[in-house]
């Protein structure tokens, strides 16, 4: 059984001109252990899958699915119990999750207290342990300083740490490397794997970057306009992608053409978020849509595990 | 042989720590460089590296402590006052996020038309005419002039931007970033456009950015920067072919995936 089980998931959000959609139908399937890339652009209801997660969703909003659970308990009625406890986050710019004026040591103390019955000098010991176990190298240094003190590698790094100390074993990671420079995200990512292989953490991975999706994950889910079209191992998805979305997000990248060519970018823009979508939301911007695309939802294609939506036959793929 | 658009020679920026503190190492150390006309030069560097600071100083917005910039074989430096002013509108710059550099208040005609009207031009058809072409060569339809940039999406936005520097016809355009906040898709769009006006109007450019994939497609030469230091300058097929500094070798593997294993955590 998926550690994260969600199928068909929908959140839409009332306002005074109707609907907006931001989660149409999202599966996900995240197994104990593994680094799932949640991928996509602005607005296809990445983020607002996590937040779903967390029991975070705006106030008002209409979450459906047929299956929303994760180890078993519904996401529904046990998000606000599962954050902090078995659910973590790690959001994407660490020196506005840390609190400026709080030193770390009383960040760090703040979390460990919530969550466990320590005296202060066992929970001081903790926090050396978690910040250490984060690849901090002078931990006891660090629990003096304050946030602006740090490089924005060691505060996500504290975050990190934070999470760990709920004893969290789920970590939803949004964008964690975007507000860092490419090789402190790398170890970041590397960071990341490291605790999934020692601590046997699942991490779910929310990014609009493939080469993060590429460097730290076992498997992806690519999102389109709040639907999940593409899932299966990183390795098939990104050398042999099913969905023509996938394969137009590839090519649009600088490094799919000759140096200095023009790119593969693709023409036209994501369905509004208050609209109703009949057929396949990528139909009016497909180079390969048939007659059919635009009108009947797309069936579902596979090879082995590797599974997509999509009107096309197979081997158009 | 031509006059570069721009000359840089031994230029040497550093930021005071205060009146009896110790000299800081400088933000800029030294950097030599030229750009052709035409040319696009990326330059590439981590947070501190000292990008921005060059940028600023290019920009007169910092001063240089010793060296020389030379823009369009003037001694650029060497400007004062309404001279400055004046001959600053030989460069457009276009930074990283549209929505915090586009006046939320303005129409897009209010935001082309505002470079002209400082440089002393007239509201009159020369203008409308101007204000038009200017849009429908960065790809935006006519009737996107009276909007507000809150109706615009990041690309259109960025668009505007792209606009709104080219308005007075600047020798050089300098890129900080420009296509950091967008998407994968929109980035492409935007990286066309911009090797699109370079190729129409001859335009020399410098294009700044911690992603070595993307500055390496658009440049005709890169610029790699690390702690204040030029580590390595060339044309941008030889820097990819054959980086002859290992910190640009370490950028260019990031996103292959056996990278992971030989890149284990060096402390933060």
């Amino acid at each position: 059984m998926p550690l994260l089980d969600i199928r068909n998931l929908s959140v839409s959000i009332p306002t005074t001109e109707g609907d907006v959609h931001a989660v149409r139908a999202v599966s996900l399937e995240i197994e104990r252990g593994e680094i799932h890339g949640v991928i996509g652009e602005s607005g296809c209801g990445k983020t607002m899958t996590g937040m779903a997660a967390l029991g975070l969703a705006p106030k008002g909003a209409r979450i459906v699915a047929d299956r929303f659970h994760f180890d078993g308990e519904d996401l529904r009625e046990h998000a606000v119990r599962l954050r902090g406890r078995r659910i973590g986050m790690i959001a994407q710019d660490p020196a506005a999750a840390l609190n400026p004026v709080l030193s770390i040591a009383t960040q760090m103390d703040d979390v460990i207290r919530a969550h466990r019955d320590l005296p202060h000098r066992a929970r001081r010991a903790e926090a050396i342990d978690l910040l250490a176990s984060t690849g901090l190298s002078d931990p006891e240094r660090v629990l003096r300083g304050y946030p602006h003190q740090l490089s924005g590698g060691m505060q996500q790094r504290v975050v990190i740490a934070q999470a760990l100390a709920t004893g969290a074993d789920f970590l939803i990671a949004d964008e964690p490397t975007t507000a860092l420079d490419v090789s402190v995200g790398a170890q970041v990512l590397a960071l990341l794997r490291k605790l999934v292989t020692e601590r046997g953490l699942t991490v779910l991975m929310i990014t609009h970057d493939m080469d993060v999706i590429a460097e730290a994950c076992d498997r992806a889910t690519v999102l389109y306009a709040g639907r999940s079209v593409e899932t299966g191992p990183v390795d098939a998805v990104l050398q042999s992608p099913g969905h023509p979305y996938t394969r137009a997000l590839l090519a649009a990248l600088p490094d799919a053409a000759p140096l200095g060519a023009r790119l593969a970018a693709i023409e036209g823009s994501i369905p509004p978020p208050r609209s109703a979508i009949a057929g396949c939301a990528f139909a009016t911007r497909c180079p390969q849509a048939l007659h059919e695309c635009a009108v009947t939802p797309p069936p579902e294609r596979s090879r082995a595990v590797h599974r997509w939506l999509c009107h096309l036959p197979e081997d158009a793929a | 042989m031509t006059t570069p658009t721009l000359d840089i020679d031994n230029l040497v920026i550093r930021y005071r720590a205060g009146l009896f503190a110790v000299r800081p190492k400088p933000a800029v150390n030294g950097a030599s460089f030229r750009l052709a006309k035409g040319e696009t030069l990326g330059i590439v560097g981590e947070s501190g590296s000292g990008k921005t600071s060059l940028l600023r100083a290019i920009l007169r917005l910092l001063p240089a402590e010793s060296g020389q910039i030379r823009l369009d074989g003037q001694d650029w430096l060497a400007l004062r006052g309404s001279a400055l002013r004046r001959e600053r509108q030989k460069i457009g710059v276009v930074l990283q996020n549209p929505f915090l550099s586009l006046s939320p208040r303005l129409t897009i005609a209010d935001i082309l038309a505002e470079p002209i009207l400082a440089q002393g031009g007239r509201h009159g058809a020369a203008m409308r005419k101007k204000i038009a072409g200017l849009l429908s060569d960065c790809g935006l339809p006519a009737d996107f002039l009276d909007r507000r940039a809150s109706e615009l999406s990041g690309g259109q936005a960025q668009r505007v931007a792209i606009a709104r520097a080219l308005a007075l016809e600047p020798s050089l355009l300098i890129l900080d970033e420009p296509t950091s906040a967008l998407d994968v898709s929109v980035q492409a769009q935007i990286l066309n456009l911009l090797s699109d006006l370079k190729e129409s109007r001859g335009l020399s450019m410098l294009f700044v950015t911690h992603n070595l994939k993307v500055v390496a497609h658009v440049s005709d030469a890169l610029l790699v920067m690390r702690h204040g230091d030029v580590i390595e300058f060339g044309r941008t097929k030889e820097v990819i072919g054959a980086p002859a500094d290992p910190y640009t070798r370490e950028l260019l593997s990031y996103g292959r995936r056996e990278k992971l294993v030989e890149h284990e955590l060096a402390p933060g």
